[in-house]
């Protein structure tokens, strides 16, 4: 899927587009993959494990805000954004991939392999902030300082199914729709299992982003399906914290930059 | 905190002779999400429901939730403390991280299924395990409805 459309800000800059992360190029997926390892080498707020602590430990859970709540969508849309522009960062022409779960039923290869062109593939695993592994453990939630992946454990919720979005596309009323959309992302996280199965430590898994970025993909979709249903008036205004941004703010992913495709490649121009 | 939920019965807007509907909701309101996470298997007029009944709509599956859960209270003593009592119309603070929510699941298809006078609701809360499922100590909620739509 793709608009085409260009940026309401900027229009003569192209949009940026995620792709599906099956379908990326060799190239693609290793500019993709050197940017998740510069992050992890970064101590600081520019790097991996502080962006991935703001969904989770260490304290404050700043998700918090957003899980069962109207504003799921759009605190979500947000983290993803401000992600991709500290990935963006380091290399300039990545996006965040997204992983389509109703057709790739399994966790997709560029994750799920160890190694990538001899190196530690870092979309594997992660090291886990020591101080977010140590809060967990005070209370009980004893999770290793790497992460781990449980995938389809006994016992798990099945993957939403192609029938079932295309069934939560027809919906009619964003609050329908979100509390839904929600509901199929729950059982993603808890199928994929080990860090990603509970909230303080989802986001410290590289999938976690690949995850959400279809969950942001089929909001959009549902988003040009009904283009005159909007979110609630009420809560245009909310803020969404940590990132400076508003409801409104998050509701054109245009404005913001991005739009989904499932493949993209680049030609010259006449110069 | 509870492992099985089996309600009472309750009237069934399925019944014959009841005014026909486009959807039926299971709607769970106070849920509780601060523990570990599980999935809330839902089961029509199927009371013996346990962790090995299959999702089948012949074994009265109507669909499920799922917690994806806060895995407990990282901070300090009353960090988790839920404030209760009146609140202050001044304070534009988001609700506490642990505010109890709601839920809500389209059982339409499975309840057209049932023509019986009254429905059972069995809940199967399963957490997935490496080598076997378990059942989950941690559903709580405070009440729920069946709502349908025409």
């Amino acid at each position: 899927m793709s608009t085409g459309a260009v940026s309401p800000q900027h229009p003569a800059v192209p949009l940026r587009h995620r792709l599906n992360i099956d379908k990326l190029s060799a190239a693609q997926l290793a500019t993709f993959r050197a940017a998740i390892s510069g992050a992890m080498g970064i101590s600081d707020e520019r790097g991996y494990n502080d962006q991935a602590g703001i969904h989770g430990l260490p304290l404050p859970i700043s998700c918090d805000v957003a899980h069962g709540r109207p504003i799921f969508l759009p605190w979500h849309r947000a983290y993803l954004y401000f992600f991709e522009l500290t990935l963006r960062d380091l290399q300039p022409d990545v996006t965040l991939p997204w992983w389509d779960w109703t057709a790739d039923r399994h966790v997709p290869p560029a994750y799920s392999e160890r190694d990538a062109d001899g190196q530690p593939n870092p979309l594997f695993s992660a090291k886990v902030d020591p101080l977010a592994v140590q809060q967990g453990a005070e209370e009980g939630d004893r999770k290793g300082d790497v992460t781990r992946r449980e995938p389809g454990a006994a016992g798990a919720p099945p993957l939403p199914t192609a029938k079932e979005i295309n069934d939560l596309l027809a919906l009619r009323d964003f609050l329908d729709f979100t509390q839904q959309l929600e509901q199929y992302h729950n059982n993603v996280h808890v199928w994929v299992g080990g860090h990603m199965g509970d909230i303080p430590f989802a986001a410290f898994d590289p999938i976690f982003y690949a995850h959400h970025a279809m969950i942001d993909r089929v909001w959009r979709l549902w988003q040009l399906r009904h283009p005159s249903i909007g979110v609630p008036h009420r809560l245009l205004g909310e803020a969404l914290p940590p990132f400076g941004m508003t409801v409104h703010q998050t509701l054109d992913s245009n404005t913001l930059g991005y739009d989904y495709a499932v493949r993209g490649s680049t030609g010259a121009g006449t110069g | 905190m509870a492992g099985l939920f089996v309600s009472e019965p309750v009237l069934n807007p399925a019944a014959e002779g009841e005014p026909a509907f486009t959807r039926a909701d299971l709607v769970f309101y106070g849920v509780d999400h601060s523990g570990p996470s599980f999935e809330a298997r839902i089961f029509l007029n199927s009371p013996e429901a346990g962790l090995s009944t299959p999702r089948d709509p012949e074994a009265g599956f109507a669909g499920s939730f799922t917690i994806f859960g806060h895995a407990g209270c990282a901070g300090d003593a009353g960090h988790c403390d839920v404030p209760t009592g009146p609140a202050d119309p001044f304070d534009v603070r988001p609700p506490h991280a642990l505010t109890r929510q709601t839920r809500t699941v389209i059982i339409t298809e499975a309840l057209q299924r049932i023509s019986a006078p009254e429905l059972i609701i069995t809940i199967v809360p399963v957490r997935p395990g490496p080598l076997s499922a378990e059942l989950a100590e941690t559903l709580a909620f405070d009440e729920f409805r069946l709502l349908t739509y025409l």
